[in-house]
């Protein structure tokens, strides 16, 4: 133990005396101890040897001290939320009906007020969905299709919404093409999200989405009359052609591997 | 709080081989003193930290694998025994099976009798090959030596990456993308069956060996320079000649054996990779068995120099493994490349040269120095070579009965016959 301090000691030498630096230091020179107790357990009888060990498994403690740092920083953020987020999200709920009611009250219109409450039911749930996002994306692959799902429901949420307001507010207007809208974006995230964090099978999502995203189109046009039903069907070939594209684009950017011939010495 | 270590394509390769070997490879090495004890369990304790796969478990939860690292004793590692009948005890050892799920994936023995010593080791085939194996052998003897002559703290072992797809480290990007895309299946299906009695439960693992003297290698690598053959060509050669007149296949058949071959040689370096697998397959077939050895020497030749030719030795179907083992859970990715894979049913491993200076303990080499493949399962064969102080080693390890043991030591004795008729 007395060997570890020493080498931490000399190896931290240059860093600010400070609490945090006492944290670190404290944090390895544990994590040693374990680490020395259970070679010393396996059998290990040579403290020079042990020491010499630990040293190698701990090679750079001025440079991993950054990292502890923004770790340090990340828990600090994470305890803060674990509070912020319950409270904040009891407070927005009281200031939302307390603006509901001054809002209905002030305006009586009752019938669209309700609004505010939905609206501000799904803000804070997409806000928590976008924490739980955050949080699936740094973890395990396997919890990635959890994200793109919670990612596609803030989605249907926001659609949802802007649904229901264009309902009460502009009910003059068409208002159903909202929905199959929000179907593209809903798979427009879903392949940002796929190609960011290079999912597997990326590319058989976006074949499977260009056809369905061009029907979506098809209607929303032809719903507005920008494109008429019976004319403008061939819009639904759009996707299939921008997948023959795509399929164009890989093929040719593997043709150099693929056509790739061997340089062979006879 | 839990280590765990990821499983490499290779190791759960390895572990689908279950089917057909005990994934076991042995070491011997045999030396006129006896080394400090004390000082090989330190060197051997500091292995096992810096190379943490031999001290951890194969967990396969159908969904996926993993390593867990484990806590060890190194009594449950090391073990030192004063039998009365040292060749006994080593062919226990090493006859030994060590289990995917076992703590520990290396077991080391030093076996002592009249100031002499038998240093064996037994490993888990799913934490490092034969190239590996040596290497680390070597790296063990390197900080043996140094810790007892020096006082230097034995922690000089690799470290680093495991992963399959190191082997396209060497080659330039484009190359490197052309490889990655070597999804071509080269498994062929060969009928032909080294002529082992039927599975009994009574059956036991053996190693059979047989040596040829420093004369026969003489003579072998002259006949090879004159015959445009290399001395593994020339071995696998009188292997198939051997097989024919043991076998009595018809001297029309087509047969075929693979060859193992380091992958290693696509790579820049393997000082920053950690002990691992790079080994792979190259199928050895000839048209038929030839009129004579030589003939058959230049049906393997002709083969073998279509697999030198190819830049790309060796990789082929290693994408198609890794998207195998990639789409599905563990369990359904097994069954479907147990589909498209067949196990070798005879092969060939030619370890090669044993450097007597790299397996030196404080400046003294072992007498004599063996190693060999896995014990295979009924009726696959696998016939490994090394050689050692200019004695070529060829050994067949087989869970077999007394009439297995009289089969390949038939083989043996043509494969003497043959060779000899090579070297005139």
């Amino acid at each position: 133990m007395k060997d570890f301090i020493e080498y931490i000691e000399t190896s931290c030498a240059d860093l600010k005396d400070n609490h945090l630096a006492y944290l670190y230091k404290k944090k390895i020179l544990d994590e040693m101890t374990d680490r020395a107790n259970e070679i010393t357990h396996a059998g290990l009888k040579d403290e020079k040897v042990l020491a010499d060990l630990m040293a190698d498994e701990y090679p750079d403690l001025k440079g991993n001290f950054l990292k502890f740092q923004k770790e340090q920083r990340k828990k600090k953020l994470a305890n803060l939320l674990k509070i912020v987020l319950p409270v904040g999200g009891l407070i927005f709920l009281i200031l939302m009906f307390i603006t509901y009611f001054e809002v209905s009250k002030a305006t009586r219109a009752w019938d669209k007020t309700w609004l505010i409450i939905v609206g501000g039911i799904f803000s804070l749930i997409i806000f928590y969905f976008s924490f739980a996002i955050h949080k699936l994306c740094h973890m395990r692959r396997i919890w990635h299709p959890i994200a793109r799902v919670l990612i596609a429901g803030c989605v249907m949420l926001f659609t949802v919404f802007m649904f229901l307001f264009w309902l009460m507010m502009i009910p003059r207007l068409t208002f159903w093409p909202i929905i199959p809208g929000g179907i593209i974006l809903m798979l427009v995230c879903d392949l940002i999200f796929a190609y960011v964090t290079k999912q597997k099978f990326r590319t058989v999502s976006c074949f499977v989405y260009m056809p369905v995203i061009s029907t979506m189109l098809f209607i929303i046009l032809a719903a507005y009359n920008i494109v008429s039903w019976r004319a403008g069907w061939p819009i639904i070939f759009l996707g299939l052609v921008a997948d023959l594209i795509y399929i164009l684009l890989i093929a040719l950017s593997n043709a150099k591997y693929f056509m790739y011939k061997q340089e062979v010495e006879e | 709080m839990e280590r765990r270590l990821n499983a490499e394509l290779w190791d759960k390769m390895h572990y689908l081989f279950r089917d057909f070997n005990d994934r076991m490879v042995h070491v011997e090495l045999n030396y006129d003193f006896i080394p400090d004890i004390e000082a090989l369990k330190t060197v051997i304790i500091c292995a096992f930290e810096k190379a943490p796969v031999l001290h951890s478990k194969f967990v396969d939860t159908k969904i996926s694998t993993h390593w867990k690292v484990m806590p060890y004793d190194i009594d449950d590692v090391f073990s030192v025994s004063y039998p009365d009948n040292v060749e006994e005890a080593v062919e226990e050892f090493l006859t030994q099976y060590i289990a995917p799920d076992a703590d520990i994936q290396m077991k080391i023995a030093l076996f002592i009798k009249d100031g002499k010593s038998t240093l064996c080791m037994v490993e888990n085939h799913m934490c490092m090959d034969g190239g590996d194996l040596k290497y680390f052998i070597q790296s063990f003897c390197e900080n043996y030596s140094k810790y007892v002559t020096d006082g230097i703290s034995p922690i000089n072992f690799r470290t680093g990456s495991r992963s399959y797809d190191d082997v396209y480290s060497g080659f330039s990007k484009t190359e490197a993308g052309a490889a990655q895309r070597l999804f071509k299946n080269i498994n062929a299906k060969d009928n032909h069956k080294f002529p082992l009695t039927p599975d009994n439960i009574r059956d036991k693992s053996f190693i059979a060996r047989r040596k040829f003297d420093e004369s026969t290698f003489a003579k072998l690598k002259a006949r090879g320079k004159e015959l445009g053959a290399t001395i593994n060509e020339l071995l696998l050669a009188s292997y198939f000649y051997s097989v024919y007149e043991l076998a009595g296949f018809p001297a029309s058949d087509k047969v075929m054996i693979s060859n193992a071959i380091d992958l290693r040689r696509h790579m820049d370096s393997v000082e920053d990779k950690g002990f691992t697998n790079h080994t792979s397959w190259m199928q050895c077939a000839i048209p038929e068995r030839g009129r004579d050895i030589f003939e058959t020497i230049k049906y393997v030749v002709r083969s073998s120099n279509k697999f030198k030719k190819d830049k790309f030795m060796g990789l082929y179907g290693l994408p198609l493994l890794n998207f195998g083992y990639n789409i599905l859970p563990h369990a359904a990715s097994e069954e479907i490349i147990k589909i498209g894979y067949s196990n070798p049913l005879m092969a060939m491993s030619n370890i090669g040269l044993l450097n007597g200076q790299h397996f030196a303990l404080a400046g003294k080499e072992p007498t004599d120095a063996f190693m060999s493949g896995a014990v295979k399962y009924k009726p696959f064969v696998l016939l490994t070579a090394t050689t050692y102080k200019n004695v070529i080693c060829l050994s067949m390890c087989v869970r077999g009965n007394e009439e297995d043991k009289k089969i390949v030591n038939d083989f043996f004795d043509l494969m003497e016959k043959n060779i000899n008729t090579i070297i005139g």
